[in-house]
């Protein structure tokens, strides 16, 4: 009985639920383009010499990482409009928040990669005259994106679940449209349901073609047989 | 000997890592176009004496003066100024470095390793750059690997490809960090070949090496290092075959024992 009104709500809702669908997965798109951009900028700054820059990246990826996702919603959507004297509307503060968040841990995990690659490497380059802008960009950061794929497309996978918060300020995504659902046909249960499997199949995907990807990393082999040769 | 002007010439050079003094105060002359084997057992501060040289190690006192840089505890001068990141670089372009490690860039291709620095760092053209680096890969024998990546060659190929990418950039200055170390014994002759035949060639050259044969075939002056300090140094025939440290004599016959 339960499962044919389950049935029920994906036949009679589908438009809905799809559209919810659609901003879901833009805005976790978008915001992690975004995290990828600035997440490189503020890792960049934490590797820095100079303290100026290295004290403020520091604490912008520790503020991001330490303050929960919920928060800093709310905190982008009711807050900023008085510190900024600007309020922007319920999807570009989500996209903001996502963003934020999925930086911070990102700045960790290009820092991570950055600081894998071998010293040889640098070394290598800089006795071919190389300046550190041109060996990082040239020789660092094409290696250490190689090594960070698992684990972009891994935060991706935890911004694209986060994005199911951003209903509490009225953006219409997944969840939203599924409040609203229930709120027409009082039937929480396959409604809810639905919604579970639905993100339950969207995330699964996601995260078996990281597995499958991480197993199978363009570069993976050759970094292994290079380690070897040189030890 | 004629003694043609020195190129590098190290000036009581002290290095310290922490605690740990790694050099202790070495005087060394390498005239122009002469090359200088160094031999030593582990530890003894040869490859840091090397890596000083292209500044990949600072120095705490002392100087070390390659043409007309001079480098120092307080960094690098040229004519009295005092050379930024970019003037480092370009002082280091001048110097070719083949390490044990070889340290090819595994995300390019044998050729995207060899041009990388002649168009990125010299602002040669890529034909140009194809061109030279199709010519010196033939030379090496290795012209059929330009679309290959590090990962699938062998140890002496890596190691010919990595002294090529020196070469490219035609170097006053070749230094030479046990490049046959990491190399399984049959691949080492392949390797010490394009080192004598084609990387030296009339450059001023530093090699340190375990190979004591190699040192005595291709060098004109030799130097026995022990504790961060040269213990002997002269012609290879005198260093090698009649050495007057028991030091020395000890280290020579334990490698041939």
């Amino acid at each position: 009985m339960s499962f044919t009104r389950l049935w029920q709500v994906f036949a009679e809702y589908h438009d809905v639920l799809l559209s919810g669908i659609r901003v879901t997965v833009v805005l976790s798109v978008l915001a992690m383009l975004l995290a990828i951009v600035v997440g490189l900028l503020a890792c960049l700054g934490t590797l820095a010499r100079s303290r100026l820059i290295r004290a403020p990246a520091v604490f912008y990826v520790e503020f991001c990482r330490n303050t929960p996702i919920l928060v800093q919603l709310v905190w982008v959507h009711y807050a900023w409009p008085e510190i900024i004297g600007y309020k922007f509307d319920a999807f570009t503060s989500s996209l903001i928040a996502l963003a934020l968040q999925s930086s911070g841990y990102l700045a960790e995990e290009y820092r991570a990669g950055i600081e894998s690659i071998d010293k040889g490497q640098i070394e290598a380059a800089q006795s071919l005259g190389m300046t550190y802008p041109r060996l990082m960009r040239r020789i660092v950061i094409p290696q250490a994106l190689i090594r960070m794929l698992p684990g972009i497309l891994n935060q991706y996978v935890i911004c694209f679940k986060s994005t199911s918060i951003v209903s509490i300020i009225a953006v219409p995504d997944l969840m939203y449209q599924a409040g609203l659902i229930v709120s027409a046909t009082f039937l929480p249960m396959p409604v809810y349901t639905a919604v579970a499997l639905t993100y339950f199949v969207l995330v699964f995907i996601v995260s078996a073609s990281v597995r499958y990807l991480s197993r199978r990393l363009p570069m993976g082999g050759y970094f292994q047989t290079q380690q070897h040769a040189a030890a | 000997m004629q003694q043609p002007d020195p190129v590098i010439r190290l000036d009581k050079v002290h290095k310290r890592f922490g605690p740990l003094e790694v050099l202790r105060g070495v005087d060394l002359v390498v005239p122009g176009s002469s090359t200088v084997a160094i031999i030593g057992p582990s530890g003894s501060g040869k490859s840091t004496l090397v890596r000083c040289i292209n500044y990949l190690e600072r120095i705490q006192g002392g100087t070390i003066s390659v043409g007309p840089v001079t480098i120092s505890a307080q960094g690098l001068e040229k004519s009295g100024r005092k050379l930024s990141g970019r003037d480092i670089a370009r002082y280091r372009t001048g110097i070719g470095m083949v390490s044990q490690s070889f340290n090819l860039f595994p995300h390019l291709t044998v050729m995207g390793n060899i041009i990388e620095a002649p168009t990125g760092v010299l602002g040669w053209s890529r034909t140009d750059a194809v061109e030279k680096a199709s010519a010196l890969l033939r030379q090496v024998n290795l012209a059929d690997k330009a679309d290959a990546y590090p990962a699938t060659l062998s140890g002496g190929q890596q190691q010919r490809v990595a002294i090529v990418r020196s070469l490219i950039m035609d170097p006053k200055i070749m230094l030479f960090d046990e490049p046959t170390s990491a190399l399984d014994p049959e691949l080492t002759g392949e390797v010490l070949r394009v080192i004598r035949d084609l990387a030296i060639g009339g450059r001023t050259a530093i090699i340190v090496t375990h190979e004591l044969r190699f040192a005595r075939e291709v060098s004109s002056h030799v130097v026995f290092m022990e504790g961060g300090g040269i213990v002997e140094e002269g012609p290879p025939e005198q260093v090698l075959g009649d050495p007057r440290e028991t030091r020395t004599r000890a280290f020579i016959a334990g490698i041939f024992n």
